[in-house]
């Protein structure tokens, strides 16, 4: 039942360190939106200040549209789940779940319906009797979420709460938190430096950079349609392959020549270059590794490999052209016979080439999306 | 080949043989002159100093001296149980006072942050570096107008010693930097003031050191020989124990009162040397913890 | 030159090269550091005159732009606020200043009349003569009494003078704060936002305003009994308050610098005070030094004596040293002092069983001493005042060290020895430049703790013997001979410009170690 709208915001560290600026964000009642970023982006910062741990500088946020700028964190009834858990060491697991209902003082009885009730659903109803130190990440981590969840808070925070986890427990919160979140009617502000937490979890991801907001969008969107090369390149993995080639026109039809191979930039990317009217240029030319294709007939640009990695169901080919740009290649390895995948070893000369409308083009200059 | 192993080992046997020796003999260098005290205590043939160790007639008069003893018979007490009396009391109110005062200091210091908070670390360091007692005459003369001194220095003492522990706060800030900050932002996006912060999260997790501070805060008092001398001067009721042993030991009293010295001695050490142990845990924990990080 | 070679041309050198080239490169350094160190302080003044400016144009804008009611509070402290609601804060300013004004008329503004401490007069006992009835009418008889005539007391005057003044600069740093919350109401009503009332203003200080709460207690405990006496005793020094002056009978008077300037006259020969002075500031650095290094390294070799791999019965061994430091200081440090003396255990065991005679024999003690002189001979003292010292110091270094010892990654000891160091080069290599780096502050509290350790020297020697001139004695400390001038000779003036200089010393160290040692700054590989 909140939405949470920041206003110009803007936090500056001892008078001139600028960790956030121009921060403008309507979050609406129930929607789950992640902060991404690499590290130092202000990301953090941002969830701090909606939290209250951190003075905002300039600016407003207002919470279900109060002002809470000049309020207490737990006036703003939030709750929060950070990276190294800050489950109270003294505290038994249910005391530590029932720390903020104490608090308020409710009665035991709810306190203890709501704390095994939290419990269940995180399937730690068997060490709520244990002190966090006798329980595993994974196991602290449902803690510090459970002890979020038992508030019924407007906003639940999250700052960057499965970092601390190895790669497979990772995976398995992530698909709980998803679930979690269809059971908590809350509005969820998510901080992760992770992209692939970013696409699976967000209803809308913000993606940040030095303090700046480079992209708000949903998956879909800021995956396909990035407005900056630092989006296109943040978002996907492996990352963007970056070409610097030119755009040429012949015909009304646009092309573009990376490496002297003449490729058309055919369907929906040529008509919108047609429809911006764009001319002949330099421009920066992203291609996802997925959107690279092997030409088995001899055709496209001549390569060398330099690395094959098998990745089980796919294989990432890292492989360098004529003149030394190094290029990624995403092929799924059901599409190669087996004798094609014996073939690809190291210093194996490689034919690649891809479709218009998989390019994506940025102003070598801005870095600013051409198309949109 | 098999010559190698067997030369290692024995190398390691010296060595080690080598490390008990020392460490043997520094343990007899450490104890002796406790064990001479101890020993002095029970010696009943003479009560001036002597040149050997184990009494030749055995016996408690000096217990029974210390016990029974008073300069004057206007005292209410034997002078040694009054300076006892004194420095428990002092002590005891100490060990309570400082502890509050270290503890407000350190967690205002370490987790809260306003403005002027670097300078007044600062200030607190630049007033370290003069010489304690640098004050004291004017100390003394306030105290004297408050009727604090001689007779009164008790309550003097522990006026005085609360009022300054503040400065101390630097073990006890040392261990509260270790404790994660995200606790202090947990407790309080969980609806808890700064207040309840302190004394329901960095209370109970600062157990040690805590413990540490009233220790040393307990012992201090038992060893404070100059404050407590200018404030009390002159006036035995008002002495605490070192102050009182102290004047045992003036060329006119040592021969009639070394022995008793040593069983004072005795009688302040066992009980706080037995509670010492005790606590030894904390103590080491505070000393590693805290005095190395400054 | 040396100065610009590149880390890679550095790396070739060869050991001596190497330090050849550090020490340059440091004494090419201290110029720049200095100015450096220059360039702070000045900083730090013009950021001072600047703040204080920039407070003065706040006042007059804040003047400016106000309304009647701020521009009021002016005067009346605390009625921006109440005219604006807020009841608590108004009231607390207005009674602040209330009291302020009674102060001093009452007493304040009396004390600090005579703080120039001149026209005052003395107490003295004068003969009166009295009328006394007697029995016959009419007729009366005199006699004379002896009578006090209570006349001023300078300590005191300079106690309450300086306590009112800074109840003056407390007033005005509270008008300075009425003025900015006046203004700041004015501009909340201005921009319609709340203002806070006296009930959530006392709620904040549980929570937000917290920090005042936890520190008014001990910040007024120390500024009272630790900071307003040193100020007084620093003013003492500017003052001839001794033995010939001390009030009430004797009243003593400020006599600017002429305190200090008996300290840096020289050339009167051996007995004059700056001399005095110098010898005992050595002596108190030399044994800072020693009292200092000794105890740590001593500490570190038995706690690494402890530690060492297959040594059984660590915390007996342990135990044993930490057992002494639960006795009180004075106790063992008197008992070791009466040890030691002429008459004491070892000297009369040394006696009796002839080894006395034997040294007289062969000439290793003067046949004039009956007893090894201990504490009599200067430099015999100062060595067992040392050597004492780490006896009672070893046991805390020792746990101190044990802490950081075993904190050093044991990896780092693994790849030295698949490296091929044997024990003294691991120990030179990694155990001392891990510990100098992680306990290069305590060294240097510990270093000015020892310049300031009382009991050590007090109780042992009280810092005879006394062959020094202004009873200063041969190992008497800075701090000791600053007790004794105090306690027995009542020489105030002196003591206080002593504490002053151990104060200058104290800070310079510290200021020359954190600033211009290199070793505090590159060590921090080990982080």
């Amino acid at each position: 039942m909140a939405t949470v709208k920041l206003t110009n915001v803007k936090k500056v560290y001892d008078k001139h360190v600028v960790a956030v600026q121009d921060f403008n964000l309507e979050i609406a009642d129930k929607e789950f939106v992640v902060f991404v970023g690499p590290s130092g982006c202000g990301k953090s910062t941002t969830l701090r200040m909606i939290a209250g741990l951190e003075d905002i500088s300039e600016g407003t946020v207002e919470i279900d549209g109060t002002v809470v700028n000049d309020l207490e964190p737990r006036d703003r009834d939030i709750a929060m789940v950070f990276q190294n858990y800050a489950l109270y060491p003294h505290l038994t697991v249910f005391e530590n779940m029932a720390f903020a209902l104490r608090l308020k003082k409710m009665p035991n009885d709810v306190v203890y319906q709501k704390v095994t009730e939290a419990a269940e659903i995180l399937g730690i109803t068997q060490y709520l009797t244990r002190k966090p130190r006798a329980l595993s990440g994974g196991q602290r981590q449902r803690v510090a979420i459970g002890r979020a969840m038992v508030r019924d808070a407007k906003v639940f925070l999250m700052d960057e709460p499965l970092s601390n986890l190895d790669a497979k427990l990772r995976n398995q919160m992530r698909a709980e938190i998803i679930l979690l979140r269809q059971k908590i009617n809350s509005t969820f502000i998510y901080v992760t430096h992770d992209q692939t937490e970013a696409m699976t979890l967000g209803d809308r991801i913000v993606i940040m950079k030095d303090g700046f907001i480079q992209q708000v969008g949903t998956p879909t969107e800021v995956f396909d349609t990035p407005l900056n090369l630092f989006v296109a390149e943040f978002i996907g993995a492996p990352k963007m392959n970056i070409l610097k080639t030119k755009l040429t026109k012949e015909g009304g039809k646009y092309y573009v020549n990376p490496f002297g191979v003449k490729i058309p930039v055919d369907g929906e990317k040529g008509e919108l270059l047609a429809q911006k009217n764009c001319g002949e240029r330099e421009v920066t030319l992203g291609v996802r590794p997925e959107h690279i294709v092997l030409a088995k007939d001899g055709t496209g640009i001549p390569c060398t490999l330099e690395v094959n990695e098998m990745m089980g169901s796919e294989l990432h080919l890292h492989v360098y052209t004529e003149d030394g740009t190094r290029i990624i290649v995403r092929v799924p390895t059901l599409d190669l016979t087996h004798e094609e995948r014996a073939a690809l070893v190291a210093g194996a000369k490689v034919n690649i080439t891809f479709e218009g409308k998989v390019m994506h083009f940025f102003d070598p200059e801005t870095e600013k999306n051409l198309l949109y | 080949m098999s010559k190698k192993p067997s030369s290692l080992r024995r190398n390691r046997i010296a060595a080690n043989t080598a490390v008990y020796v020392l460490l043997t003999v520094m343990s007899i260098v450490w104890l002796v002159p406790f064990f001479c005290i101890l020993m002095q205590s029970f010696r009943c043939e003479s009560t001036w100093m002597v040149g050997y160790i184990l009494p030749q007639k055995w016996g408690l008069d000096n217990y029974i001296y210390l016990f029974t003893h008073k300069v004057s018979e206007n005292n209410a007490l034997p002078d040694f149980v009054q300076w006892y009396l004194n420095t428990l009391i002092v002590a005891l109110a100490n060990a309570v006072c400082q502890t509050i005062m270290v503890t407000l200091m350190s967690y205002g210091l370490s987790r809260l942050r306003f403005k002027g908070r670097k300078l007044l670390m600062n200030a607190m360091l630049v007033l370290g570096m003069f010489p304690g007692f640098l004050s004291m005459i004017i100390l003394y003369y306030i105290l004297k107008s408050l009727g604090l001194t001689q007779s009164g220095a008790v309550p003097g003492l522990i006026l005085v010693y609360a009022a300054s522990s503040g400065m101390g706060y630097y073990v006890f800030k040392g261990f509260l930097d270790t404790i994660p900050k995200s606790l202090d932002e947990a407790a309080r996006c969980d609806g808890a003031t700064r207040f309840q912060v302190l004394y329901k999260v960095i209370l109970p997790l600062s157990k040690p050191i805590v413990i540490y501070t009233v220790l040393t805060a307990f012992m201090a008092p038992w060893a404070d020989y100059i404050f407590a001398s200018y404030i009390a001067f002159g006036t035995s009721s008002g002495y605490n124990v070192a102050v009182g042993l102290y004047s045992w030991l003036t060329k006119d009293m040592i021969n009639n009162n070394f022995t008793a010295f040593c069983a004072g001695g005795v009688c302040i050490a066992v009980p706080i040397t037995i509670l010492f142990m005790c606590l030894q845990k904390y103590y080491v924990e505070g000393v590693t913890g805290g005095a190395v990080k400054g | 030159m040396a100065n610009k070679m590149s880390d890679l041309e550095y790396l070739k050198l060869n050991k001596f090269q190497r330090m050849l080239h550090n020490l340059v490169s440091f004494i090419l350094s201290i110029p720049s550091r200095l100015v450096k160190l220059g360039k702070t302080i000045w900083g730090a003044i013009k950021a001072f005159c600047l703040a204080v400016a920039n407070e003065a144009k706040d006042i007059l804008l804040t003047f400016v732009h106000g309304d009647w009611k701020t521009k009021l509070s002016f005067l009346v402290m605390g009625f921006g606020n109440l005219a604006r609601g807020q009841i608590l804060r108004g009231l607390l300013f207005l009674l602040f200043e209330v009291v302020f004004i009674v102060y001093m008329v009452l007493y304040g503004g009396y004390w600090i009349g005579k703080l120039s401490l001149t026209g005052l007069t003395a107490t003295t006992t004068q003969m009166v003569t009295v009328e006394t009835g007697t029995n016959i009418p009419g007729m009366s008889s005199t006699t004379t009494v002896e009578q006090t005539v209570y006349g001023d007391n300078t300590l005191q005057i300079l106690i309450y003078g300086t306590l009112s003044l800074a109840f003056v600069l407390c007033f005005l740093y509270t008008w300075r704060v009425n003025v900015k919350q006046a203004k700041l109401a004015q501009e909340y009503k201005q921009y319609g936002r709340r203002l806070k009332k006296g009930s959530e203003d006392m709620k904040d200080l549980l929570d937000r305003q917290f920090y005042k709460t936890v520190l008014a207690l001990p910040v007024l405990g120390i500024t009272l009994f630790t900071v307003m006496p040193i100020v007084m005793m620093i003013m003492v020094a500017f003052t001839n308050y001794d033995y010939n002056h001390t009030p009430p009978q004797n009243l003593f008077a400020w006599v600017g610098l002429d305190n200090f300037n008996q300290l840096f006259t020289w050339g009167n020969g051996s007995s004059t005070f700056s001399a005095t002075f110098g010898e005992l500031l050595c002596w108190t650095l030399i044994w800072a030094f020693f009292a200092t290094f000794t105890n740590y390294f001593l500490g570190m070799l038995i706690a690494m004596m402890i530690n060492k791999k297959g040594i059984k019965f660590k915390k007996m061994w342990r135990g044993i040293l930490v057992l002494t430091i639960a006795i009180p200081q004075f106790i063992s440090l008197l008992y070791v002092s009466k040890m030691f003396a002429d008459n004491g255990l070892i000297n009369q065991f040394l006696q009796n069983h002839g080894i006395i005679d034997l040294l007289h024999q062969w000439g290793w003690l003067s046949e004039s001493y009956t007893a090894i002189p201990f504490w009599t001979d200067p430099t015999l003292a100062k060595i067992m005042v040392i050597l004492i010292n780490i006896w009672i110091g070893v046991p805390y270094l020792m746990l101190i060290t044990t802490g950081v010892l075993m904190n050093i990654p044991a990896d780092l000891y693994e790849s030295a020895r698949i490296d091929g160091a044997n024990a003294f080069q691991q120990y030179y290599k990694i155990t001392l430049p891990y510990m100098l780096f992680v306990t290069g502050p305590y060294l240097l509290t510990s270093f000015t703790g020892n310049m300031n350790n009382f009991n050590v020297i007090y109780l042992l020697t009280g810092g005879a013997p006394y062959t020094l001139s202004n009873s200063a004695g041969k190992t008497d400390l800075l701090i000791t001979w600053l007790y004794r001038l105090t306690v027995t000779n009542n020489d105030y003036k002196t003591a206080a410009v002593i504490g002053i200089m151990v104060f200058v010393v104290v800070a310079c160290i510290s200021l020359v170690v954190y600033n211009l040692m290199p070793s505090m700054k590159n060590e921090e590989d080990f982080q």
